[in-house]
């Protein structure tokens, strides 16, 4: 049935055994759950054992891009892993920017790899096309992110994909991520120590092969007319100059101008949202980072740290370690507090836990990552911290849903304060906090109510649940309903493989996304048969963590996001009431059908 | 109708449209290593390459929406 987009094959990989094996992607499987998310999800639920422990040997870990990535459909380059994660306990997605990995993956002629089992030393997987094998990662072992990539770059003559962790994800922190061609990354909540804890050190791709589609005249007149509306953006231009400080002026375009060596893309993106740049001149002069944006270069001086480049130089490093820069401010911002009240006592030898001092900051990153002294505590992340020190500490703790710290909202990171879909998404998500986009208006932007049913409509909203989500009158909006459609919505998009940032998913829309399908796949799919799988994927995501322990305590609203200047409600800007956001919660599940 | 096709290698992101808009063209498979375009990349640089079997058709011109690869048409002559 399956007669294009998919690549036909899974990868199974267990390193306990030292065997690699491969059998064909169901056509019922693909038909039931679209591609990369969605299966990725389904077959986490049929692998994942039962209660398993994230980091034990029988903790198994899926990754996948769907169907339409390694084709010329703009933008269609998503990734996606699922694991049991050790911040959170849920199993959760963990989504990048698949830059080469995911479209080198399909062109080696496969959709998904599934690792199991452990490794009894450190080991990285080299696929080439049909060439799987299982190498010694001794050498690699020890070296950060950029030097991984490195390594293996040095050694080959045809570009590769390369998954890589750092020293964190080595010693199985909580905070650890994956970094995929060493510039986007794959999960928060401690995906890297799932790699670790199995001595995986990094996946490595490099395809030939191609990929065909089912109606090559339809997909090539749908893909054309798609990239013409992309060309004739009015924005485009200054999209692909400025690239995510386009939505988030956090520095003056002039430092950034400085510094700024090339926009970089994942396959297929004619928008481009990474990048290359260099220290200008100081102490760090020359130093070039590779990054998914230098908004987050930037994020030290959200903290307070002053020197932009001492920012760039600490986001670098913490790359480079792998660590989660959200957590890792996070952790320092509560470490700083519990040292001051006493509750911790520092070493001698360890810096003062100083927010806005690279010295300080770099010293810790290093700590954390290399488990030294105090960081040795921190590095397993929130949960482990409070429930080793009791009581005493958690009247320090920040804002945490499912143990980790929320990008926005109080004492985080970005100055962002409107509570919608994605704010309230930090609770109801099974994954925990994410920076994920789900592709909703609310995203990063006040916008008016007037332009909500277009983006309402785009994202496959029936016109009868519109009403419901912005009153009859059409001058209300319900967050937790809208919730229910942007996780779908957010779903749709990963199954297939479509970058949901706004700049791009802006271009998509239910009906768009199921005749690409269609043409690509051959599988037949109208709108509605697309919108009844994705929520099939995103039940099927829910029912898996109910069964793994799922409950109302882990979708508790944190008490901080409502003290003062806590969040704002969304279209009016007042302060958002634990109330509100409470009926918000209930109406997500009502719309869905659930029982909350 | 055959294009002159310049490029400036600054602007290349690495996206890699070109190669895929070859490929689809005359291996009707989006399959970067078939393409008559090659984008190495080597640290922060993008090389760009065409093979000796490009056509000079122009279609990953078409493709590049970052301004790395422009098309001009060649004259005939009789």
């Amino acid at each position: 049935m399956i007669k294009g987009g998919f690549a036909g094959r899974i990868l199974h990989v267990n390193l306990s055994e030292q065997r690699t094996w491969t059998e064909p992607v169901d056509d019922a499987l693909a038909r039931d759950y679209v591609g990369g998310l969605g299966i990725c999800i389904k077959l986490a639920s049929d692998l994942i054992p039962r209660g398993v422990e994230p980091l034990s040997p029988e903790s198994v870990f899926v990754l996948g891009v769907g169907p339409l990535v390694g084709t010329d459909l703009p933008s269609s380059s998503r990734m996606y892993a699922v694991a049991r994660l050790p911040a959170s306990g849920t199993v959760g997605w963990c989504g990048a920017g698949g830059y080469t990995f995911g479209a080198q993956l399909k062109y080696a002629g496969y959709d998904h790899i599934i690792v199991s089992g452990m490794a009894d030393k450190p080991v990285y997987i080299n696929i080439e096309d049909a060439r799987v094998d299982i190498r010694d990662a001794g050498a690699m072992w020890g070296l950060g992110i950029d030097d991984t990539c490195e390594s293996v770059y040095r050694d080959l003559d045809a570009q590769a994909g390369v998954i890589a962790i750092g020293q964190a994800g080595e010693n199985k922190s909580a905070i650890a991520m994956a970094f995929v061609d060493r510039i986007s990354t794959l999960g928060r909540g401690g995906f890297g120590a799932v790699m670790g804890a199995k001595n995986l050190k990094a996946i490595v791709v490099q395809g030939s092969g191609g990929i065909t589609v089912s109606d090559r005249k339809r997909f090539n007149k749908l893909s054309r007319s798609l990239l013409n509306s992309f060309r004739e953006y009015k924005y485009l231009k200054e999209w692909q100059e400025l690239g995510m400080l386009k939505a988030f002026p956090m520095v003056s375009i002039d430092v950034y101008k400085r510094m700024k060596e090339r926009r970089t893309a994942c396959v297929s993106c004619p928008v481009g949202c990474k990048e290359v740049v260099r220290i200008p001149d100081g102490p760090f002069a020359g130093l070039v980072k590779h990054t998914s944006s230098a908004l987050n270069l930037f994020t030290p001086m959200m903290y307070g740290m002053q020197d932009p480049w001492e920012a760039v130089k600490l986001i670098t490093d913490l790359d480079s370690y792998g660590m989660d820069m959200f957590e890792f401010f996070g952790l320092m911002g509560m470490a700083r507090e519990l040292a001051g009240s006493g509750v911790i006592s520092l070493t001698p030898e360890e810096p003062e836990i100083d927010l806005t001092s690279f010295s300080s900051m770099s010293a810790w990153a290093e700590r954390i990552a290399r488990r030294q002294g105090t960081g040795d505590l921190l590095a397993d992340g929130f949960s482990a911290v409070l429930e080793k020190l009791g009581n005493e500490a958690k009247q320090h703790a920040p804002a945490l849903i499912k143990g980790i710290h929320p990008y926005a909202g109080p004492g985080a990171a970005l100055p962002w304060d409107r509570f919608g879909t994605m704010e309230l998404g930090q609770v109801l998500d099974p994954r925990g906090p994410h920076v994920g986009s789900g592709g909703s208006p609310t995203y990063f932007a006040i916008r008016p109510l007037e332009v909500f049913p277009k983006h309402l409509k785009r994202m496959g909203i029936p016109e009868n649940v519109v009403d419901r989500i912005l009153g009859p009158d059409r001058n209300k909006l319900h967050v937790g309903r809208l919730l229910r459609y942007s996780h779908a919505w957010f779903a749709m998009l990963g199954s297939l493989g479509i970058c949901a940032r706004g700049q791009v998913n802006r271009f998509y829309n239910a009906d768009l996304c199921a005749k690409a399908y269609e043409a690509a796949t051959g599988i037949p799919t109208s709108t509605d048969d697309l919108r009844k799988r994705v929520d099939r994927v995103w039940t099927t995501f829910r029912e898996l963590n109910i069964r793994e322990g799922l409950d109302a305590s882990k979708e508790a609203l944190p008490d901080q996001w409502f003290r003062e200047s806590g969040f704002k409600e969304y279209l009016t800007g007042e302060p958002l009431s634990k109330k509100q956001a409470e009926e918000m919660k209930k109406e997500y599940f009502d719309e869905w059908g659930w029982e909350g | 109708m055959k294009y002159e096709i310049t490029y400036i290698q600054e602007n290349c992101s690495g996206c890699l449209r070109c190669q895929l808009a070859c490929s689809r063209a005359y291996a009707r498979s989006f399959q970067p290593s078939a393409a008559c375009i090659k984008i190495e990349s080597r640290g922060a640089e993008y090389r760009i390459i065409f093979t000796k079997d490009c056509v000079e058709c122009g279609f990953c011109a078409d493709n590049c929406l970052f301004g790395a690869l422009t098309k001009t048409p060649k004259e005939v002559t009789a």
